[in-house]
């Protein structure tokens, strides 16, 4: 699977394409966040990495910025459980155990859109790191 | 039997009773969580009948840190006037092979992000470090230039001397600023939307035994993964206010680096997380009862880092289980909290100097002499006043959007001054006009003092020192900071004349 984020414009913001997308190509689309208003809007959703060349285009052709984003990894050796990340994710992605340990739930991390956590680890245990190497490169590198 | 437990109930035991009995494997030995429990479940007497030692374990940056190396001699011999370990500037502070490496002290090539207390960790996992060394050269050490890569195997001697190590307890802190600011105590971000605190809380090993009846020089602990003494007080080391410090040493030779960490803090610099539990003797009742401190009876401050002042404005009590919970509340809004210490890593070495003692392989020490219970931590002797925002700030003139650019330019000229802070309604700041924007708007014709104002306006706060305001100015190329509180309202003005002024005293 790789993340996408998503970016309308306000001109886009009435308009379905998210949902005409998955009809017209079949493509699960699985909405991680979205924040949208009258002003425009951000989504970030998760997609197979087969279809990932086809949604970019497609949603690309619609008008929509999309870019992706590094992912936010933890290194499990170098962190040692302080917990100074817990209280900077804004998405609570971030919790402590019962036994102390510190976990971060990949599932709820929005990756480098965000990054609040990356610059205050003092283990520096955490970093953004690119999704799919190669194939995110030839994607990004296409512009509509 | 009876008669046997009625005399240990009422005499004391003594350390080397507890010895004996560790020796022989038979020592009871709780962690202080273990204790907790105990104590509130049987009650302080049973406790204390049990229970021979009580062990203590904190893991967190301690600054305060570094380690005293000796490199030997090169031949030519050579009197250590600079040294760089992976670039990391290292002291100098004794004779020509004796260096100190600071935890602090950070990468003139990799600044904030590695340093001293990386060094030691480098050096404690058996890595190759690059030294680097400068010399004026003596008729006895003529060499003025090395270079050479070391382990710690190479060093004669590498000992963790660290001088203020294990605060009792320790500050929450939150800012009240509105942009995200970067402290010794981590990230803080603007309006006080998180919150940070360090410290085991009641696994902390003084706070286990806050009278130094069974600690001070020469208590044996558990430092960096092995063995290791308290020498003395730390230092700013506060009995009263419940501030007590340590001061330690230990062979880094034998540390893991799983207790001894090198650790960066954005925009802040390096540091050094360093691993200490103290075992506590329960000599007699009233330790078991100390022992048994929970949490919730440790309490501390929530102060806003937000103010640069020594004197940081307190903004309420806090529990360690308040702390502990994940959040604390303030302002009646709930404020999320993150530790810097890791309690994991203490209670890991809580139970490591448990197992020590019960094999037998740790005996407890009597310290010499124990921490003192009087030292006072002073402010710093300034025979020089340093002048902030508040002493020279005054009055300002001000004016509101609605009012025509004709009457400000007169203001401007029966006041004489050269900025006008416009405000709202209420008091608060809604932008800046200068004798420069009303003058441009006269010779254009402009009418509307909306069209002119600055919106973005660069503030003071009172507590700024001067130094800090001046050089705002100088960075965006102005003359003058609206002074401002926290909610925004209009306190005053400095201007690069009150500065002058000063400077011209």
């Amino acid at each position: 699977m790789v993340r996408i984020l998503l970016r309308f414009a306000e001109a886009l913001v009435e308009q379905p394409i998210t949902s005409q997308i998955i009809l017209q190509y079949r493509v699960p689309i699985n909405i991680i966040t979205a924040h949208v208003n009258s002003k425009g809007g951000e989504i970030l959703a998760e997609i197979p990495d087969e279809a990932l060349d086809m949604t970019v285009k497609a949603f690309r052709e619609k008008g929509v910025e999309v870019s992706i984003p590094k992912l936010i990894e933890v290194d499990a050796e170098e962190c040692f459980s302080c917990g100074m990340c817990v209280s900077l994710c804004p998405l609570e992605a971030i919790s402590i155990d019962t036994d102390g340990t510190v976990v971060f739930n990949r599932e709820k991390c929005v990756g480098s859109t965000c990054s609040a956590c990356v610059d205050a680890c003092p283990a520096r245990a955490i970093r953004s790191v690119k999704q799919l190497g190669t194939i995110v490169k030839a994607v990004s590198k296409k512009k509509t | 039997m009876e008669a046997c437990i009625l005399i240990t109930e009422q005499s004391p035991r003594t350390l080397k009773e507890i010895n004996e009995k560790i020796r022989k494997g038979e020592a009871q030995v709780l962690t202080a969580e273990e204790m907790k429990q105990l104590v509130e479940s049987s009650g302080v007497e049973v406790a204390y009948k049990e229970v021979d030692v009580v062990t203590t374990g904190t893991f967190g940056a301690m600054c305060s840190s570094g380690a005293i190396i000796n490199v030997g001699h090169s031949d030519p011999p050579m009197k250590i006037d600079h040294a760089w370990i992976n670039d990391v500037p290292i002291c100098h502070p004794g004779a020509a092979a004796d260096l100190y490496i600071g935890a602090t002290a950070m990468s003139e090539t990799q600044p904030y992000e590695y340093g001293g207390g990386h060094v030691i960790e480098d050096l404690v996992n058996g890595k190759d470090v690059d030294l680097k060394a400068t010399a004026y050269g003596t008729d006895c050490y003529p060499r003025t230039r090395l270079r050479t890569q070391i382990t710690k195997d190479d060093l004669n001697q590498f000992y963790l001397l660290n001088f203020r190590n294990g605060y009792q307890r320790y500050n929450c802190a939150v800012n009240s600023r509105d942009e995200t600011i970067y402290t010794y105590m981590g990230k803080l971000l603007p309006h006080c939307r998180n919150a940070t605190f360090s410290g085991a809380g009641e696994l902390n090993p003084l706070m286990n035994d806050p009278d130094y009846e069974t600690i001070g020089l020469g208590t044996r602990i558990f430092l960096g993964g092995t063995q290791g003494y308290v020498i003395g007080e730390g230092t700013q080391h506060e009995a009263k206010s419940q501030n007590g410090t340590l001061m330690v040493r230990g062979d880094a030779k034998k540390m893991t680096a799983e207790f001894l960490q090198g650790a960066a803090f954005t925009r802040y610099g390096t540091s050094l997380y360093v691993g200490i539990g103290i075992p506590i003797p329960i000599l007699n009742l009233g330790l078991a009862k100390k022992t048994a401190i929970r949490d919730e009876e440790i309490f501390t401050s929530v102060v806003d880092y937000g103010v640069p002042r020594r004197n940081r404005p307190k903004l309420r009590q806090v529990s360690y289980k308040e702390l502990k919970s994940g959040s604390i509340v303030l302002d009646e809004k709930h404020v999320r909290v993150s530790s810097l210490s890791s309690l994991k890593v203490a209670r890991k070495i809580a139970s490591t100097l448990k197992e020590w003692i019960e094999k037998g392989e740790f005996l407890l020490t009597s310290p010499v002499e124990t921490l003192p219970l009087d030292s006072v931590f002073k402010p710093m002797r300034e025979t020089e006043a340093t002048p902030f925002v508040a002493n020279v700030m005054h009055a300002a003139v001000t004016c509101t959007e609605s009012e025509p650019i004709k009457d400000i330019a007169s203001r401007i000229v029966t006041r004489s001054v050269n900025h006008i802070v416009v405000i709202d309604g209420k008091g608060k700041i809604a932008g800046i006009v200068t004798s420069w924007d009303i003058t441009r708007a006269m010779a254009e014709g402009r009418k509307a003092l909306a069209d002119v104002v600055s919106r973005r306006v660069v503030t003071a706060k009172p507590d700024d020192s001067l130094e800090t305001a001046s050089k705002r100015m100088a960075k965006h190329n102005i003359s003058a900071l609206p002074v401002i509180n926290n909610e925004g309202a209009v306190l005053g003005i400095v201007t690069s004349e009150d500065v002058s002024k000063l400077l011209g005293k």
